[in-house]
């Protein structure tokens, strides 16, 4: 593996490091004189993608137009042919075809879909084909390595092996975390992966650990729509495998993993609570208060004129749209904590109605 | 395995992992790893890369209190690029008090508010104290009562390309950093202003810090390019694996004067090199502008810098890697060679010099040159010049200016470069026939053009043999773009020809009318008409610049080319394809001739040059809505002192105004 040409010169340390380094060193070389000689062992890494890649398969279907590509990615789930992938226009076919890493071509069968998680199960009739096991083992968490498997840009055709990327996960976030940064359906947590999984053809390849644990699903390709810049992600496992068990079973998927935030039925708004908000003519109008109704919640705890509203209960509202949005998510019986700018002063205030 | 247990205890364990612990345990991850193969029998490689990350990881949480969540609110939308368009970005605790280093990019939209939050999870508002216009860093501060903790910064002896990585920043969780692992690329990078990492830098790390294997800070993330100066310049290879990072180590001497509310600006000096390769040239001054800093301390042309603050210099590129690092108001020691003798000067470079005119006599030298002229001929002497005003005719010669000789004509505008409107000086005549010294106090460069400027004749025939003349393809290999020249029947190699670079307007052009209008004026006035084409849809893309400079030195091998008539001629799109060359390619373009072209807003328009003299002649059609733009901009290089001639035009030229034009290109060789 490359990686290793890329560490540390440890010939410049022991000075910075003193006496305990010294201790270190003779350390070593007692260990050294001590270690019987052997020939090194595979390399961990090798060893990891030989196991993972017969897992692994190429899911050809439905586009090849308008820069749609008809091709994606998808992994061995089952002991009896179960391929987990990501729903997509890729499926929208009666001809989907699962070609596994050996070369194999099989026609697949469309078992079941969760949309609001955005994967899919099919099935082959292949029953000799390793898998992984769906086992919800230790997560990864921010700074652990990670390998990504899957067809990006169709690279790999027939019996080739899927690419393999090396990466650390960056950050676990929540997609939703941002309204409106990222438009998908699905809105829960994820892995910020640093290796550049985000490619056509890449979504529905398998996230694992080092030792060749599944710990997540590549997603599809997504960019945030407020700058534009390519998010490379990973659904977590722990989120997925309630509804694959459910899938697979025949069931429809529970709820649970469903984070949507759901609008009450009475909301909160602006009028509600008792002041005005400046005119919204803008595109992005800030939201300024323009006027504060007497006797108002508003007015009792001292919201002002020309107080601008950043948050509400702590989510980005600080446009005059985003925060009649936010507050039509909050229920009138509910409180809501505005933070608000009033000259350099960060000014937090809830107000709830009566 | 108890050592590893132990090592292992000493991460995941409830005693804080004081300063010795952890260079101890680095030490040993790196010790370890140096000896893979034995590691790989003793612990298992698993294990050895188990402790690496996790060494990592604790790196990233000793950095973490020192970097900070910002939040930008109410930026003015910039056109161009979206990717300033997010809310969030990172900045580095650079004072317990509560400054804090960042990025510029996400300041570039000017937000009317700025919230940081602490490490205790508390947001307050930040102001913008001062901004680094070099580097392009902001320094914030921030009103807290909570003293925050700084990072300690690695020595730029201790950088070490190869060595890990990592790229911090707090954009995806108030609480908990992301990160991404690399190693270092190059430490001297863009004019020594960054070291470079093959982590992966995007706006989601933006002006947070890049740390290494101890936690310790290297420097501050940004976008930056070689080619470009702004906020936002560079951002396009976000996440490519070509990620820059500022030094902090560079930044530790300003950060008082930052914090004071003073802007860090460029070093300036005042100087103009030789032009050519500044990979191959020796760092020769060819001019000194009047009141710099090089100017005050007496530095003469054709002194050569050897030396910058005891740093050998012997190319051009390495006085630009020298100086690029450099602020207005830092002190510069200087050695050049002059002569024999070695002279050491000591300044303090300046933030801007007011803008250089060049000084003007009056004279347009003889064509062609005959190698065995004393001095430099005059062909043409304009009326009422300071010229005319000493008398001075068609046929006489100078010699010197200032007591330094001109044997070519480079010469003359080399010894002008380092003198101004207005200065006086001495010039070495022979007037006719009778050699004479005469005082002369320059004007400045006509925006006028002579209504009558004699043709010169063609030089006798000769058997030589020629390059191809008339209509000629001029296809440069890997370029899909057409292009033909137009060479004047005429052509010989004992004269110098100018270059007219035609630019199409965007669509249909029609090619043997244009040169029909060119033929007879290319062989009067000794010029080449190159007809570059946009590549597609006839529609000019800002990076077809670099095809036509190909081009351009394509022909320019080819023919005898005077490098003082070089001109970019386009019409509307074409003519801002012109003015984008013009500034781009200083060494070249000595001219730039528009017709109903303005200057796109955010083309920055560089400083007036000594050396690389340009000239702008600017036609516009009063009914286009462009005009009123068009006008704004010249004004802009009139006050760069530039010389700006301007016409209005119905459409393009006329026939009258083609005439002026070509007599324009005809005397950009004045001086």
């Amino acid at each position: 593996m490359s990686r290793r040409f890329f560490v540390f010169d440890a010939r410049h340390h022991p000075n910075r490091c003193g006496a305990a380094n010294k201790a270190l060193w003779l350390m070593l070389l007692v260990f050294y004189l001590c270690a019987p000689s052997q020939i090194p062992g595979d390399d961990s890494y090798a060893r990891t993608i030989s196991g993972v890649q017969p897992k692994m398969v190429k899911i050809y279907g439905a586009g090849g137009i308008r820069g749609l590509e008809a091709y994606q990615s998808g992994l061995m789930i089952s002991r009896s042919g179960h391929v987990l992938t990501v729903w997509s226009y890729v499926l929208d076919t009666e001809d989907v075809v699962v070609v596994l890493n050996d070369g194999r071509k099989f026609q697949s069968q469309l078992i079941g879909a969760d949309p609001r998680l955005g994967i899919a199960i099919l099935k082959i009739e292949s029953t000799e084909t390793p898998y992984f096991i769906r086992q919800t083992s230790k997560e990864p968490e921010a700074g652990d390595r990670i390998l990504a498997f899957s067809n990006l840009y169709g690279v790999a055709t027939g019996n080739e092996p899927a690419s393999v990327l090396h990466g650390t996960i960056s950050a676990r976030t929540q997609l939703a975390a941002r309204r409106g940064a990222f438009n998908t359906t699905y809105k829960g947590p994820v892995f910020i992966l640093d290796a550049m999984t985000n490619n056509p053809g890449a979504a529905g390849g398998a996230l694992t650990d080092r030792q060749g644990n599944l710990v997540g699903l590549l997603g599809k390709e997504l960019r945030n729509s407020e700058n534009e810049i390519w998010l490379n992600y990973a659904i977590p496992m722990s989120v997925l495998v309630d509804s694959i068990d459910d899938l697979i079973a025949g069931r429809t998927p529970s709820q649970a993993a469903n984070t949507d935030r759901k609008k009450p039925g009475q909301a909160l708004s602006p009028t509600l609570l008792g002041f005005v908000l400046i005119p919204d003519v803008l595109d992005k109008t800030p939201a300024f208060v323009d006027s504060v109704r007497n006797g108002s919640v508003a007015a009792r705890m001292k919201l002002q004129p020309d107080d601008l509203i950043l948050f509400a209960n702590d989510r980005i509202a600080s446009t005059c749209k985003q925060l009649v949005e936010e507050l039509s998510f909050i229920d009138r019986i509910d409180p809501v904590t505005l933070t608000i700018q009033r000259g350099q002063d960060l000014v937090d205030i809830t107000l709830q109605l009566p | 395995m108890t050592v590893f247990r132990m090592l292992s205890c000493l991460l995941y364990g409830s005693v804080p992992l004081n300063r010795v612990a952890f260079r101890f345990l680095t030490a040993f991850a790196v010790s370890l790893t140096a000896l893979t193969g034995w590691t790989a029998r003793t612990f298992g490689e698993d294990d050895l890369l188990a402790l690496e990350a996790q060494v990592m990881k604790a790196a990233v949480t000793r950095a973490a209190p020192s970097v900070l969540r910002i939040e930008t609110f109410g930026s003015q939308q910039r056109a161009g690029t979206p990717l300033t368009n997010s809310r969030i970005t990172s900045g580095v605790v650079v004072s317990e008090d509560g400054h804090i280093l960042s990025s510029a990019f996400q300041f570039a939209g000017k937000p009317s508010s700025i919230l940081v939050t602490l490490p205790t999870g508390k947001r307050e508002s930040a102001q913008i104290v001062a901004r680094d216009q070099s580097r392009m860093l902001v320094m914030l501060k921030v009103a807290t009562a909570e003293k925050l903790t700084v990072l300690e910064v690695v020595p730029r002896a201790e950088m070490r390309v190869g060595q890990w990585t990592l790229a911090v920043g707090k954009t995806f969780d108030k609480d908990r950093p992301n990160r991404s692992v690399g190693i270092l690329s190059a430490v001297n990078r863009i004019w020594g202003k960054a070291i470079q990492t093959d982590a992966k830098i995007s706006p989601a790390n933006y002006g947070g810090p890049l740390i290494d294997i101890e936690g310790r800070a290297l420097g501050i993330l940004v976008p930056m390019s070689p080619q470009q100066q702004n906020e936002i310049a560079g951002a396009e290879w976000y996440d490519s694996g070509i990620g820059f990072a500022v030094p902090l180590a560079d930044m530790m001497p300003y950060l008082e004067q930052l914090k004071r509310g003073e802007d860090l600006k460029p070093g300036i000096l005042g100087i103009s090199l030789k032009s050519g390769d500044i990979y191959s040239l020796p760092a020769e001054i060819a001019a000194v502008q009047p009141k710099s800093p090089a100017y005050k301390v007496a530095l003469q042309v054709g002194d050569v810098i050897v030396d910058v603050d005891k740093q050998p210099v012997s190319r051009q590129v390495q006085l630009r890697h020298a100086l690029g690092r450099r602020y207005a108001g830092d002190d510069v020691s200087l050695t050049v060679k002059r002569g024999e003798q070695q002279v050491t000067v000591s300044l303090k470079l300046v933030d801007h010099l007011d803008p250089y005119a060049h000084p003007f006599l009056g004279l347009l030298p003889a064509r062609p040159r005959n190698s065995n002229d004393l001095g430099i001929k005059i062909r043409f002497v304009y009326p009422n010049s300071p010229a005319a005003k000493i008398g001075l005719n068609s046929g006489d010669r100078i010699l010197a200016i200032a007591d330094k000789k001109a044997r070519v004509p480079s010469d003359i505008y080399s010894i002008l470069g380092s003198f101004e409107p207005g200065s006086e000086f001495s010039l070495n005549v022979v007037k006719s026939g009778t050699p004479e010294n005469i005082s002369l106090i320059p004007a400045a460069l006509p925006t006028q053009i002579p209504d009558k400027l004699p043709l010169i004749p063609p030089p006798e025939a000769s058997a030589e043999a020629l390059p191809p003349t008339g209509l000629i393809p001029v296809k440069l290999p890997e370029e899909p773009n057409e292009c033909v020249a137009l060479i004047p029947e005429s052509y010989k190699t004992g004269i110098l020809h100018g270059l007219v670079v035609w630019l199409h307007p965007s669509g249909q052009f029609d090619q043997t009318r244009l040169v029909e209008r060119w033929k007879r004026r290319c062989q009067q006035r000794h010029l080449i008409l190159l007809m570059p084409q946009a590549a597609k849809q006839k529609r000019w893309v800002p990076t077809e610049i670099d095809y036509v400079r190909k081009a351009i030195d394509e022909i320019r091998k080819a023919y005898r080319i005077d490098n003082t008539r070089i001109v970019v001629h386009g019409h509307q799109a074409g003519g801002v394809l012109a003015y984008m060359l013009a500034f781009s390619q200083r060494d070249l373009i000595r001219g730039v001739a528009t017709v109903d072209a303005e200057i796109p807003r955010r083309l920055k328009i560089p400083a007036n040059d000594p050396i690389q003299r340009l000239a702008i002649y600017a036609a516009s059609d009063s009914k286009s809505p462009r005009a009123a733009r068009a006008t704004s901009a010249l004004q802009r290089l009139r006050d760069l002192q530039y010389p700006v001639t301007t016409r209005q035009s119905n459409g393009y030229l006329s026939e009258v105004q083609i005439d002026e034009l070509v007599r324009w290109i005809d005397t950009l060789d004045r001086f």
